[in-house]
């Protein structure tokens, strides 16, 4: 499986994003140093990597949730759709819409199950009830949540369980289409069985999103990637098809850190 | 390689403890090997019986070693270097216990054989010298983790082969000089047979070695010496 996976990696598509020479500051404090690399069309990324080296912080550079918060900047470039995306002029909302995000902890908003998909689609697109009936029971399906809450789409979304949140908030990240998923340690808040339906997701997800993944979890990244890439202290260490990088990595770093010798 | 150590400590023991069940394995093959080589090639019947008594030690060290290998394999989840060595591990516990059966059948052999005006042991004593000396490099490579030591012991195989092909030959004119010699040949050619394939086997481990020290494995075709003859020798 990961080694049909690695056959795929090589052949060269135009990148879904492409970094190139990004830095990122907290303040004062450089959080990624130099990072180039590119996110494969179609593909899931994995980036793994110690606490504090950076992942996260590149995954919210790549739909600007950074601006969020004030002293955060960043220089380089990141060429999504022809466009750099921490450029100025570049329409945040939009951007958010074409590259969602999905977060540790399930964040559905206080509301309806049918209204949680529904709320982000009417910011972006005008559907009819029947469009917009459609478009929920379509990714409710896709995130195989649709039979489990079918029947109670008008309940709160907040008493659905913890892998249901998360799913639900999969299907309203990509209710909006984007072309670009990205995924914040998605499953390390859930048990082993909502694990793999998330996981299985994924796989699906794939065939249609550019997909990246945070995570902690080395088997995590060795199950669902393509390719992953090691972070260390705000540096890209190494970036390899995920068979390479967790049978034989070149980097001493990124053996040590996979191997559980340090971090 | 890695000079770090694991985080977790019983994790590093267990992986020292299989190289330490393969470090054993592989010393108990190489005195079976060099007895068996013994008890042929000089008739020493004392010598012929230490190899298939050894055979239940390496046997029990086979099976502690693969018990030990799943263990770690189910619950650390390795990866790079560790999966590789516990792969490497699996493998070669498989072709060293698989050598100790081969110098064990030589040195059943050698307890039947009676040589008096039997043919000339000198190809026999070549080859048996070849063999134990590839043998020991192999399980020196593995012990030291040797990438280039693993290479030239995969590529000294060839030789052996050459040998073997020159054995058969040579055994199979002695058979045509005389029929009584026929009984006494096929021992022989036997124990040339087992011979070559510790060579074989021998040169498993070397891959394996060369897998859990590099992550690449050595091309699938390796230098060979004498099979070509083999086939214009049956045919």
């Amino acid at each position: 499986m990961i080694g049909q996976a690695s056959q795929e990696t090589k052949v060269a598509e135009k990148p879904a994003i492409a970094v190139r020479n990004l830095d990122f500051y907290y303040g004062d404090n450089k959080a990624l140093r130099n990072i180039t690399m590119d996110f494969q069309r179609r593909k899931v990324t994995g980036m793994i990597g110690p606490s504090g080296c950076g992942k996260s912080t590149l995954l919210r550079v790549l739909n600007r949730m950074y601006d969020l918060y004030p002293g955060q900047r960043a220089t380089g470039e990141v060429l999504f759709a022809g466009r750099n995306v921490i450029g100025s002029g570049v329409d945040i909302n939009r951007l958010r819409a074409r590259v969602g995000m999905v977060f540790q902890k399930p964040t559905p908003f206080p509301m309806s199950i049918y209204d949680n998909i529904a709320f982000g689609v009417k910011l972006h697109e005008k559907l009819s009830r029947s469009e917009m009936d459609a478009r929920v029971e379509d990714v409710l399906r896709r995130v195989a949540l649709w039979g489990e809450v079918k029947d109670r789409l008008k309940a709160s979304a907040t008493a659905l369980s913890g892998g249901q949140q998360q799913r639900l908030c999969i299907a309203r990240t990509i209710a909006t289409r984007p072309e670009v998923v990205l995924l914040d340690e998605p499953t390390s808040a859930l048990d082993p069985v909502s694990t793999a339906r998330i996981e299985e997701l994924l796989d699906e997800l794939k065939k249609e999103f550019t997909i990246a993944i945070v995570t902690h979890n080395m088997q995590q990244a060795a199950r669902c990637a393509d390719q992953v890439a090691f972070f260390y202290l705000g540096e890209l260490v190494e970036m390899d098809s995920t068979d390479r990088m967790f049978t034989a990595p070149k980097e001493t770093r990124t053996q040590d850190y996979i191997t559980g010798r340090f971090g | 390689m890695t000079e770090a150590t694991h985080t977790v400590k019983s994790y590093e023991q267990e992986l020292e403890h299989l190289r330490s069940l393969m470090r054993q394995m592989g010393g108990l093959v190489e005195r079976q090997t060099a007895q068996a080589v013994k008890a042929i090639v000089d008739g020493d019947d004392e010598a012929a019986i230490e190899p298939p008594e050894l055979d239940p030690e390496v046997d029990e060290l086979e099976r502690e070693a693969e018990a030990l290998a799943i263990r770690i394999l189910a619950l650390r989840s390795p990866m790079a270097v560790d999966l590789r060595t516990i792969v490497a591990a699996l493998k070669i516990t498989g072709d060293l216990e698989r050598i100790g059966d081969y110098a064990s059948s030589i040195a059943r052999r050698a307890m039947k054989l009676d040589m008096e005006g039997g043919p000339s042991l000198v190809g026999l004593r070549s080859m048996g010298r070849l063999v134990q000396d590839n043998l020991r490099r192999a399980i020196d490579a593995l012990a030291n983790e040797d990438r280039d030591a693993s290479v030239a012991v995969w590529q000294a195989d060839a030789a052996v082969d050459e040998l073997y092909t020159a054995m058969f030959r040579e055994l199979m004119t002695y058979m045509m000089e005389d029929p009584r010699n026929i009984g006494t040949c096929i021992h022989l050619m036997f124990v040339a047979k087992n011979l070559e394939r510790i060579g074989d086997h021998t040169t498993n481990i070397a891959e394996r070695v060369y897998y859990a020290v590099t992550g690449e494995m050595l091309p699938s075709v390796r230098p060979r010496g004498g099979r070509g003859n083999m086939a214009s020798l049956q045919s």
